[in-house]
């Protein structure tokens, strides 16, 4: 009997979801990004984060709805209310969603959103959002929209 | 590849989905307790280079440059705050251990029984000896283009991929 093919367990660095999603924001430089630590387990901040049609629109507060339209595996189509009002066309986005990792583009703006367990009772997020037309304005002011967003976030968890 | 270095997201996304485990494996066994440092310093500097990238045929000779680079560097500084510090010469592994590699360092079959050892195994190497058993027996380079990726001369290579070797089946021995 020959012996059995043998190999080797090799160490690896472990990348989190979040050093990916920042390595990702440091390709699109227009990007706002911002990290925080929310007191909560990762089960529970990402059944809020990553539930798109019912967890985004409770914190931020420029989405009234979205709506999955079509799913192929992590592959997702969106629509989501118009930034423009009530009566504007709605947003149409595509998306790769798993577990802990959100990435969606549409044609005017870009979204990432990751979530990485820190222990069993915390929990590292990080969000970019930008706008491939508004440069840096557009990186100052959705600075400022998802740091609110954030912290609207850990309360939900946290509550 | 085009649309990744265009900044369309879905395709960077994608592209990370390929390139992280790789790099951390690169980083892994070069950096070990430095490791994810190592590797989230070179996701960063890829990502944020990829544009001035002109051929995307030469993405992956690319980024193995820099992954090798940065978890050279970081075991490098690791070591000399150790030594100011008073402490052994012994990187303390915190890297994880990963996927398979198949690889046969020295042409020396592993025993998967005692496999998690490799990390104390090569933490008692040099990181420039860690990064040539990398380049070689794990990326399976040649021996001129482990010297192009480390900027070194191919005689270096020999030397110090001899050196490693016979280090690493030395110390894996029983």
């Amino acid at each position: 009997m020959s012996a059995p093919e043998r190999t080797l367990s090799w160490p690896s660095a472990d990348v989190s979801a979040v050093a990916r999603l920042r390595a990702i924001a440091a390709a699109r430089p227009h990007l706002a990004y911002r990290e925080h630590t929310i007191a909560a387990p990762f089960e529970r901040v990402w059944s809020i984060f990553g539930d798109l049609e019912h967890g985004v629109p409770r914190f931020d507060r420029y989405v009234r709805w979205i709506r999955i339209t079509a799913r192929d595996g992590e592959r997702l189509r969106l629509e989501s209310n118009s930034p423009f009002g009530r009566f504007g066309p709605p947003m149409r986005f595509e998306a790769i969603h798993r577990p802990g990792w959100c990435v969606m583009r549409s044609f005017e703006s870009e979204v990432g959103m990751a979530a990485t367990p820190i222990d069993a009772r915390s929990t590292r997020v990080a969000h970019f959002e930008g706008s491939r037309f508004l440069g840096r304005f557009g990186r100052w002011w959705f600075g400022r929209t998802i740091e609110g967003e954030l912290e609207t976030l850990g309360r939900l968890c946290e509550a | 590849m085009r649309a990744a270095q265009g900044g369309d997201v879905l395709a960077l996304s994608l592209l990370m989905d390929r390139l992280a485990p790789w790099i951390a494996r690169i980083c892994g066994g070069i950096a070990l307790e430095q490791a994810d440092d190592a590797a989230q310093e070179a996701l960063l500097q890829v990502f944020r280079d990829l544009s001035t990238l002109r051929e995307p045929a030469a993405l992956r000779g690319w980024a193995r440059r820099i992954a090798v680079r940065e978890a050279v560097r970081h075991a490098q500084r690791a070591r000399q705050e150790r030594g100011r510090a008073g402490g052994g010469d012994v990187d303390q592994s915190g890297a994880h251990v990963g996927g398979h590699a198949g690889a046969h360092l020295g042409g020396r079959a592993i025993d998967p029984g005692v496999a998690p050892d490799v990390r104390a195994v090569l933490a008692q190497l040099a990181p420039e000896q860690r990064a040539i058993l990398v380049l070689r027996d794990l990326e399976g380079l040649s021996e001129d283009e482990a010297a192009e990726q480390l900027g070194v001369a191919k005689g270096t290579v020999k030397s110090r991929l001899f050196r490693a070797r016979e280090a690493f089946v030395r110390r894996w021995s029983p």
